[in-house]
């Protein structure tokens, strides 16, 4: 029976697929990992005797902390053979978010720096013989029009003027592409577009990460977004750390929307506005060194929609989406994106 | 055959020909332009043309076959990407069991029970929560706009319509016309004419050019109302969808036609032929007369539509001279007849659309027969 380091356990994603695993009886123990204290949901998990999910917190940008857990003999009496490395990706309950994608020291970007960290050490750990990590759907670029039906074979989007945050989910792919014909340990990378989960959270969209509010887009343009609900984000790792294959895999849901409507859905309502604005926007977030700003005010991603073809996933992991995304009316009367089982 | 060059590729040497001007023997030769073509009977020429060898790439024509190297394959494993998707064709219920409410909007004032009736049957194209479809079509927004379009098709261009049995009640087909006008009218009025005409309501998805999608507005409103963008994913999708795709093989050429050229329909381009045969879809030609009198091109100021990124820039009686009112189409009389279903699949089956020139030579069939369709009823 497998066990699970699982990486940023503390963000939403990372709770999620914690609670997933800890649920599945053939796993046998889950290593979460976060930035911040433990979740609170976690509460139940880390009770027993002896627990099957332990937490730890670890700076995962940084070599010293992470050489210190792989090397640890916590690690080692846990006999951890499957990584999943979950990209920081939302807004964490700990540390700030709004350094995913800003430099270092180095100059790399937190998200490609521990995405470094995490392969360069679970490559090196002699237990782990899978690494699954969850990457971004977003690294394809867009051709004009709504309709953009993307496989794996696409190529990734290579053009240097890609907005940061964006660029580091690239390069972070690049790093586990790069790995996924490994002979010792098999790389599962699973592109997933935007994830949605009840209660009108949204992550992984240039667009509309960050806090609720406001949001800016071209007038004239209201792209698709392929849409993909947070349980079933977990039942592809799942299903990827009880596969035996190593690939790259699209990863995606039933449903699509235009982004405006996924705003208003998410409590971020988009506002049309003229390109100068948006220009005005992006420099302005040049300036600040805020990433995750310029990419909510500039890319491909906001003029043009996308949906994925996960042939590869049905027929490799035997992932079918299993939630349907809509809208639902909260105990308070507000409606609000909600997801569902089929 | 005058030899015009010599070549050297994988040491082996061959002579670079002009193509043979026999029928159908060159790759992008139009046997519809061909005159010793006419007396010859069609199946003939289909048998004559199935088991010509195809043409090599690389101007090799011309070279022995014994001299040539064997072609360097290796066999490969079917990627996912090939593999037939197993879905469930996307239908429509018949008119009479449609359930829908009765609502009371001005927009739904303007548009017969009968016609919201269609309107409802297509709410089951959407699969999903979520009221769109992964094109973006919405049948909220088709419903909003459609009583525009009614007018259009009722009072404006007053349009007759015929053959309407020759579109098959289910499962892939591909509506083939004529392309004309300044603006896409002749595409709307396809739409309206299929949809208040079949029984189970059908809605024909248009093809678009590449370029509208980079239209502000423009691309979202053709998304919310069923139209695709053009790619080879979004047309075997849809035929593996069992939905009605609807494409002007002609192209953008279709529509900066001079006023001379009225209803001399341009060459057609070949991808729709491929995936007919790939999705076994029949092709129904379709002729659309009107189209090319609504707005009729004098002048195409060729240069100034390059500088400007546009298909065109025309020049009409109207326009530059009445501004953007120029483009208004002339209030002109449509007619729209559906001729029968060429079932190329049949013959030709899936690994016809590998052939260039079958494709080639199928298209030009299409074209023909659409050619006579205008021609019979112009």
């Amino acid at each position: 029976m497998p066990a699970v380091l699982v990486t940023h356990a503390d963000e939403p994603l990372g709770r999620r697929i914690v609670k997933t695993l800890f649920h599945d009886e053939r796993v046998e123990r889950v290593l979460a990992l976060g930035a911040g204290a433990a979740p609170r949901s976690f509460d139940r998990f880390l009770a027993g005797s002896p627990p099957r999910v332990a937490y730890a917190r670890v700076d995962l940008a940084k070599h010293r902390p992470m050489a210190d857990l792989f090397h640890s003999a916590r690690f080692r009496e846990a006999a951890i053979d499957t990584v999943v490395h979950v990209p920081s990706h939302g807004p964490s309950g700990a540390l700030a978010s709004k350094t995913h994608a800003g430099p270092l020291v180095s100059g790399v970007p937190s998200r490609t720096a521990e995405a470094r960290l995490v392969l360069q050490h679970s490559l090196d750990a002699r237990s782990v013989t899978s690494l699954i990590v969850i990457g971004s759907a977003f690294v394809y670029p867009l051709a004009p029009g709504n309709a953009n039906r993307l496989s794996e074979t696409n190529e990734l989007d290579l053009d240097p003027n890609v907005p940061a945050e964006i660029r580091s989910w690239i390069d972070c792919d690049m790093v586990f592409h790069a790995e996924v014909g490994n002979h010792r340990a098999r790389v599962v990378l699973l592109r997933v577009p935007t994830v949605v989960a009840s209660g009108g959270f949204v992550y992984l969209n240039p667009a509309l990460s960050g806090p609720s509010g406001l949001r800016l887009r071209p007038i004239g343009f209201d792209p698709m977004c392929a849409v993909v609900a947070e349980q079933d984000v977990a039942r592809a790792v799942l299903a990827a750390v009880h596969g035996g294959t190593s690939g790259v895999y699209n990863v995606a849901g039933t449903e699509h929307l235009p982004l405006s409507v996924l705003g208003r859905w998410t409590r971020r309502p988009t506002v049309p506005v003229p390109d100068p604005v948006l220009r005005a926007a992006s420099f302005a977030a040049r300036m600040l060194r805020e990433p995750q700003l310029r990419a909510s005010v500039e890319g491909a991603h906001l003029r043009y929609g996308f949906s994925l073809d996960t042939r590869r996933a049905e027929r490799d992991l035997g992932f079918r989406p299993g939630y349907r995304v809509g809208l639902g009316r909260a105990g308070d009367g507000r409606v609000q994106l909600e997801t569902a089982p089929v | 055959m005058t030899p015009t060059e010599r070549l050297f590729l994988d040491g082996v040497q061959g002579e670079v020909v002009e193509p043979a001007m026999g029928p159908l023997t060159a790759l992008g030769s139009d046997p519809f332009e061909a005159a010793d073509l006419a007396e010859e009977p069609f199946s003939e020429r289909l048998e004559r043309l199935r088991p010509a060898p195809a043409p090599r790439p690389g101007l090799l024509r011309g070279v022995p076959s014994a001299t040539l190297p064997p072609p360097r394959t290796r066999p490969r494993a079917p990627s996912p990407e090939s593999m037939p998707r197993q879905r469930v064709w996307a239908t429509t219920p018949r008119l009479a069991e449609v359930e829908f409410a009765e609502q009371s909007g001005l927009l739904d004032r303007l548009v017969p029970e009968s016609d919201r009736r269609r309107l409802a049957a297509l709410g089951h194209l959407v699969d999903g929560e979520a009221p769109y479809d992964r094109f973006g079509f919405s049948p909220g927004a088709l419903r909003a706009a459609f009583p525009f379009f009614l007018a259009l098709y009722r009072f404006y261009f007053r349009v007759k319509s015929e053959g309407h049995e020759n579109i098959p009640a289910e499962g892939p087909a591909i509506l083939a016309a004529n392309h004309g006008g300044l603006l896409p009218f002749d595409g709307a009025m396809g739409i309206v004419d299929v949809l208040l005409h079949t029984d189970p309501p059908r809605l024909a998805r248009a093809i678009v050019d590449r370029w509208a999608g980079r239209l502000p507005w423009v691309n979202v409103f053709y998304a919310r109302v069923g139209q695709v963008v053009g790619t080879r994913e979004n047309f075997s999708d849809l035929l593996e969808d069992g939905q009605l795709v609807f494409v002007f093989p002609e192209g953008v050429e279709g529509i900066r036609k001079l006023v001379t050229q009225r209803y001399r329909l341009q060459r057609f381009h070949v991808g729709f032929i491929e995936q007919a045969l790939r999705a076994g879809a029949p092709i129904i030609p379709m002729a659309v007369l009107g189209s090319d009198d609504q707005a009729p091109i004098l002048f195409d100021l060729k240069p100034l539509a390059r500088r400007l990124g546009l298909p065109v820039a025309p020049i009409t009686p109207t326009f530059p001279w009445f501004g953007p009112l120029g483009l208004l189409p002339y209030p002109v009389r449509y007619r729209i007849v559906y001729g029968e279903p060429l079932r190329y699949y049949e013959r030709f089956g899936p690994e016809g659309a590998e052939d260039p020139r079958l494709v080639r030579y199928l298209a030009n069939q299409v074209r023909r027969s659409v050619q006579s369709l205008v021609d019979r009823h112009r």
